[in-house]
């Protein structure tokens, strides 16, 4: 008895701990649950895995610009050797955080080949053309959509077709603009020759509208060696009618001369500045992505998931109350099946809720929609545990013995069914965690969490709460743990 | 209350009961490969070929007014720049009206705002608060694919071995099969699902099949457990014991089930739509497990 009433202390003192956890570290709600954006970003990498040391590096640059973009209480993890995970809570758009983390920001500054002169005049002139083509397209408004319309553009994509000497390939207009688009880009690239300057020289990035219009322009400002780099590059050219391009993800974003002025030290001071045509918008996403430097391996964005904050809340209030109605009709059945017993598992169930909701709080594990149904079963696991002892107390006590014995062996007779039961779940938990993505690693969480707690709670919390209850003379009558009617066999 | 169920006499039927669902499942699995758009087991839902589901509710002052998805479509068609997109779109109007959810291939963030847009410009006011939208590459889905394949096999390779290591070999043969019984009945009836009603399954469902794989087998191996502990004690023959056993046990088993039940059946009718699927995967399951546990296993092991 005194080893019991040890148990009963213990149990309260868990209980006091698991409210005091829960006032202070609030549950996690899972982005499914308070509404926002989850975008899953696969690091590519055409032979071989992934490594560690990638893997950071990768994590890091993404880190460092999302953190640039201003973003609250953003949240990135790795998952796999291959994958981030970047959640965006509220009503955060993730387009803006698409556009900018999916580029890899490779900058360089590479100088034109020799006699390269007309080539170059020509492609611009084409590059040009395609934009006003494209511009065009994408502001028309539906009424002047007509065949008319279309018809001209065709028109002016076939003239450079013939200008360029190539042909599109794509099924539709779009497709096609955008293709040729690109082979000019590659084309204008392949013009200039790779310089050892590169972003890695960067050590900051800032913007500012340019005075004589309302475009905006990006700054650059180098490191020492960096700085000399550049000078180095500029003398080079300086004078010649050789351009300076610069280079992002292989499209040339801008090329200059190099004035005749330079021709003994280069431009010096260690800064530059790109004027490009930027929108303000345009300007901001190229200074966090240069300011966060280069991604070692391409990425792709493969997921995206966004939940309004007007359904998360809904999806919490509609899984809660599904869940609370659903646990008192378990509780009322097993109080009209178990009586007393039924009121002792009725309150190691609360005290298991409570174990359960502390333990997330701690970890802690961020509640989402699949957690919260691995919670609910885990309850299943929980009262069926519960099931099984009462139905051993039952047949002990029908068998005539007396109600302390009857509860004894009940426990001990019960104890190998719960233990293989629950077993043969946490397998299953241990697996989905292992080898499960995100969402259904949520799941495994909480149901094994729920299956461990359960042991606890239904082998001790119960025996000792069922014990203490037995203490008092007035609750040992037997009709109160069988009906009566029964009595007869 | 004692119960009686005749075992012995009815051996012949429950196995031939179990022996006509297992055929009409895999009458479903292989008219669902042969004979279907999909040419796949069961239909696989976005989770595992990627894709773009969206979900907006509309701004309505009272009622929201009745629109053909036929001519929203034929819209959008008109005022989208890249018309790949809206090939093999799909449009639904529920919820009186209220609520768009809309289907389509693999799009961009980018495309898919664009599609909102559009939408918004035809049949908007939409409140975004409500937007819910799912992008997954078709990359990612075919990695998930294989990632739920692989977990539903690992765990029952460690289910199976846990049990030969627990048991003798016969009662292990015996509640795998069981097992395996009620996941291929499960799967059948969502194969069944997918041909009638275009019923999708995701990755939920491979985690339902996971969770009746253990609870299946944790009512069996209390049934098994009870016939181990009452054939210690020899006081009948063996059949009659294996009868008794299941008799004794018979109503933990449905009361655990109906427990389990309880909280499924009220989030199939009060929960959010996102897991009614899967609470009724899970209730089928547990219904078929709490059967093969109770009839199946147990007359399988009873000697003619």
């Amino acid at each position: 008895m005194k080893k019991r009433q040890g148990w009963l202390f213990f149990i309260i003192f868990l209980l006091t701990l698991s409210v005091y956890l829960l006032i202070n570290y609030p549950l996690q709600l899972g982005l499914d649950l308070q509404g926002g954006s989850q975008l899953t970003l696969q690091i590519i990498k055409e032979e071989g895995k992934v490594t560690k040391d990638e893997l950071d590096a990768v994590n890091s640059v993404i880190d460092r610009r999302v953190n640039n973009l201003g973003v609250s209480e953003s949240n990135l993890q790795t998952l796999g050797g291959d994958q981030l995970i970047l959640e965006l809570p509220g009503e955060q758009n993730p387009l803006v955080a698409s556009r900018v983390l999916g580029k890899t920001a490779l900058l360089e500054f590479r100088t034109q080949k020799a006699g390269t002169s007309t080539n170059l005049k020509t492609l611009q002139l084409q590059r040009l053309n395609i934009k006003e083509i494209i511009d065009q397209y994408s502001s028309s408004e539906k009424s002047q959509y007509d065949d008319n319309f279309l018809n001209i553009i065709q028109d002016d994509l076939k003239e450079i077709e013939q200008e360029l000497n190539y042909s599109t390939t794509s099924n539709d207009l779009y497709g096609k603009l955008i293709e040729i688009k690109k082979y000019v880009d590659k084309e204008i690239t392949n013009l200039f020759i790779k310089t050892d300057l590169t972003g890695k020289d960067l050590i900051n990035a800032g913007r500012r509208q340019e005075q004589t219009n309302s475009n905006w322009e990006v700054l650059l400002t180098f490191s020492n060696s960096g700085g000399d780099k550049f000078a180095d590059i500029t003398k080079s050219i300086a004078g010649t009618n050789q351009l300076l391009a610069i280079i992002l993800d292989g499209e040339s974003i801008s090329e200059a001369s190099v004035g005749n002025q330079f021709a003994n030290t280069g431009i010096t001071g260690g800064s530059a500045t790109i004027s490009g045509n930027f929108s303000a918008e345009n300007a901001r996403e190229l200074e966090v992505q240069l300011k966060g430097g280069s991604l070692p391996l391409p990425i792709e964005i493969v997921e995206t998931n966004t939940i309004g904050a007007l359904l998360g809340s809904k999806n919490i209030l509609k899984s809660l109350y599904a869940a609370i109605i659903g646990l008192i009709f378990v509780g009322i059945f097993m109080i009209f099946n178990y009586r007393i017993l039924g009121f002792v598992s009725v309150l190691s169930l609360v005290l298991y809720g409570f174990f359960n909701l502390a333990l997330y709080s701690l970890i802690p594990v961020t509640l989402t929609l699949p957690g919260i149904s691995g919670l609910i079963l885990s309850i299943g696991m929980a009262v069926d545990a519960n099931i099984l002892i009462f139905e051993r107390i039952r047949e002990e006590l029908y068998d005539g013995n007396t109600l302390t014995r009857s509860i004894d062996s009940g426990f001990q007779r019960a104890n190998s069914s719960i233990v293989d039961g629950h077993i043969t779940t946490l397998l299953s938990c241990f697996v989905l965690f292992l080898l499960g993505t995100n969402f259904v690693k949520g799941f495994a969480a909480t149901l094994g969490i729920g299956v461990l707690i359960s042991l606890f709670t239904s082998l001790n919390c119960s025996k000792t709460i069922l014990r203490f209850f037995t203490t008092y003379q007035s609750l040992r009558q037997k009709n109160l743990y069988l009906p009566k009617n029964n009595f007869s066999n | 209350m004692k119960y009686n169920l005749e075992l012995i006499k009815n051996k012949k039927k429950i196995i031939s009961f179990s022996t006509v669902l297992i055929l009409l499942s895999l009458l479903g699995i292989l008219y669902s490969t042969f004979n279907t758009s999909y040419n796949k087991p069961i239909n696989l839902g976005m989770d595992f070929v990627g894709g773009n589901e969206l979900r907006i509710e509309r701004f309505c002052e009272a009622e929201c007014s009745n629109l053909s998805p036929d001519s929203v479509l034929e819209n959008l068609r008109e005022i989208s720049k890249n018309k790949n997109v809206l090939n093999n779109i799909k449009l639904q109007f529920q919820n009186n009206n209220k609520l768009i959810s809309i289907r389509t291939p693999y799009l961009s963030i980018e495309e898919s705002n664009n599609l909102i847009t559009n939408l918004d410009n035809i049949i908007g006011p939409l409140n975004y608060e409500s937007k819910d939208s799912r992008l997954i590459g078709p990359k990612l889905g075919k990695r998930l694919l294989t990632n739920c394949v692989t977990s539903l096999l690992v765990s029952l390779f460690a289910i199976s071995l846990y049990i030969t290591i627990r048991f003798d070999k016969k009662y292990a043969l015996f509640a795998l099969l069981a097992l395996f019984h009620d996941l291929l009945i499960v799967f059948g009836i969502f194969s069944w699902l997918g041909i009638i009603l275009s019923v999708e399954v995701n990755s939920l469902f491979a985690v339902s099949l996971l969770t009746i794989a253990g609870y299946s087998v944790n009512d069996t191996v209390v049934i098994f457990d009870r016939i181990r502990e009452n054939l210690k004690s020899k006081k009948e023959g063996y059949n009659e014991t294996i009868q008794l056993s299941v008799n004794e046990s018979f109503r933990r088993t449905t009361f655990t089930s109906i427990t389990t039940l309880i909280p499924l059946l009220s989030i199939i009718l009060f929960g959010s739509y996102s897991l009614f699927w899967f609470s009724l995967a899970l209730s089928l399951g547990i219904i078929v497990g709490s059967y093969s546990s109770i009839l199946l296993a147990p007359s399988l092991l009873l000697k003619d």
